[in-house]
């Protein structure tokens, strides 16, 4: 590090001074677009992981713009690719303002893999040029404008799959008709399961949650069909699924092949992540305005449900 | 194109890392490379200062840094956290030592909690680069040279020449004011109905002004200043 080599160096009485001073304040390593400081974590100063209590009472109470970190479960595809080689600070910023742009034309909705959505893409072989599909979301992936999410349904006893690109102008409306969590985080087994645990009616009516409620987690247990499965699920943690009733050589050859201490390889969870203090600093960039849009959505909702009281007699 | 990963918050690392994970090289494969961390990482929190191969310790620095960000994140009464200390250290009584004595030390500290240096390695040996790592705040003397006390080193004595030059220089610059307001008093004084001067100082002001001006300026040289070690408080 630089500034364990400056240390080194026999330096003047008043330039030691002057650096021990600004050792508290790294600005010289803050992470730029150039490619040499892409390896350098900049130093921050370290507050305490705020509370929710904490949180909910800066929200209430300042007009200060307090981030909650629970953004990173609504807008997953706000953070950027982690791998170090992809990544570059301005394009960020720029795909941020690329997003939000797109968010204020069109509604993108806060759903979760497990909520059933119906979505209208434009599609020009189409009669009405419009293409509707309803399904339940089964992954949901990428990072900034190619953040996309799969649905699944089975029409006419055939399973059908969509991928769409959630920032794609091709998608004109994004409903979603169930909003609810699964056990797990991708439903891909849904692909070797019975037909109608991914069966949903193309004209589903919306289901509505009391307002403020929390997001729902179905505990659903998928039956799977006999094997041969698409991947080995006994090898993988499902929760969503009932006992696989497989013989038991299978569980012991998962367990040979298992790899426990990948659980507590720290450098490994880090180097797939993005620590939390770069997190506050990309929400608070687009909380905002992320906040407005979903208060204006409240809004609408609350005046598309409302029925006129009809005049008797 | 990953998502990232947000099951779990954690803090920046103030630290250089590659990357890349170094597979450290060993015939058991990942099991073997666990266990080569752990135990570096325990010799670290044990020792708080260890001397070994370059690429174990850059691997293990990430590990160290992480775990301590961890147990400061969360503290001991979170489970996670108890179980990745259970881990990675395999003597049990450093699992108290990192909650109890390495977290309220590095609570507050801006910067990394480890320092790394490279080793020189004896000269007829392989051709492994060698470093220490250690803790900061650890109780051994410092391994960088005191390069301010001893005043024969050429830099201070240079230091000291500068700085005596540039009082001579400002206690002559002094004098020179000095004369220049005697001569204004002594004009002054001769055309005694002009108006007063009053944009001219007196003697005794520019004295003044100037001795604090240089007493502020010209750092005392040749001070031996007892320093505590301003590391970690």
């Amino acid at each position: 590090m630089i500034f364990n080599q400056l240390k080194k160096m026999a330096l003047p009485n008043a330039a030691r001074k002057l650096l021990l001073g600004v050792k508290s304040s790294f600005s010289l390593f803050q992470t730029t677009a150039n490619a040499e400081y892409r390896y350098l974590s900049s130093v921050s100063n370290p507050k305490g992981l705020l509370s929710l209590e904490k949180e909910e009472e800066n929200k209430v109470a300042g007009h200060k713009n307090v981030v909650p970190l629970e953004c990173r479960f609504v807008y997953p595809e706000f953070l950027p690719d982690p791998r170090l080689d992809h990544r570059n600070s301005l394009r960020e910023k720029l795909e941020r303002m690329d997003m939000m742009n797109r968010r204020n034309h069109i509604d993108i909705p806060e759903f979760y893999v497990g909520s059933v959505l119906a979505v209208s893409s434009s599609n020009p072989h189409a009669p009405e040029k419009v293409t509707r599909f309803v399904g339940i979301c089964i992954q949901r992936g990428g990072c900034g404008l190619r953040a996309f999410f799969i649905i699944r349904n089975v029409v006419d006893h055939q399973g059908v799959e969509m991928f769409y690109e959630m920032y794609s102008p091709v998608i004109q409306k994004i409903e979603v008709l169930r909003l609810e969590k699964r056990l797990d985080n991708e439903l891909l087994y849904l692909r070797d399961a019975l037909p109608e645990y991914s069966t949903f009616p193309l004209d589903m009516e919306p289901e509505y949650l009391p307002e403020g409620s929390a997001i729902p987690v179905n505990p659903i247990k998928v039956k799977l069909k006999p094997r041969p499965w698409l991947e080995r699920w006994e090898r993988q943690e499902l929760k969503g699924v009932q006992d696989l009733g497989l013989p038991k050589r299978f569980y012991e050859r998962a367990a040979a092949v298992a790899k426990p201490w990948e659980k507590y390889d720290l450098m490994a969870e880090y180097r797939e992540s993005i620590p939390a203090e770069e997190q506050e600093e990309i929400f608070a960039e687009v909380y905002s305005q992320l906040h407005q849009l979903e208060v204006t959505r409240k809004i609408m909702k609350r005046k598309r449900t409302f029925v006129k009281p009809k005049k008797m007699g | 194109m990953n998502q990232a990963d947000v099951s779990k918050l954690m803090s920046r690392l103030k630290i250089k890392y590659s990357p890349v994970k170094r597979k450290l090289k060993n015939s058991e494969g990942p099991v073997g490379r666990a266990k080569k961390i752990q135990k570096t990482l325990t010799a670290l929190i044990k020792h708080e200062r260890i001397e070994l191969n370059f690429n174990r310790a850059d691997e293990t620095r990430g590990y160290v840094e992480r775990l301590i960000s961890d147990a400061i994140r969360y503290g001991d009464c979170h489970r996670a956290t108890m179980e990745l200390a259970d881990y990675w250290l395999l003597e049990k009584q450093l699992v108290h030592k990192l909650f109890k004595v390495l977290v309220p030390r590095f609570e507050n500290c801006p910067v990394s909690y480890t320092r790394m240096y490279r080793a020189p390695r004896p000269c007829p040996g392989n051709h492994f680069e060698r470093a220490v790592l250690e803790l900061r705040g650890n109780p051994y003397p410092s391994l960088l040279p005191d390069t301010i006390s001893n005043r024969n080193l050429i830099h201070n004595v240079l230091l000291d020449e500068a700085h005596k030059e540039y009082r001579a220089q400002k206690y002559a610059e002094i004098a020179r004011k000095l004369e220049a307001a005697d001569e204004n008093v002594a004009k002054s004084s001769g055309d005694s109905d002009g108006p007063e001067s009053s944009g001219l100082e007196t003697p005794e002001e520019i004295k003044a002004s100037t001795e604090a001006q240089v007493a502020s300026e010209v750092q005392p040289s040749g001070e031996k200043v007892a320093r505590p070690s301003k590391d970690v408080q």
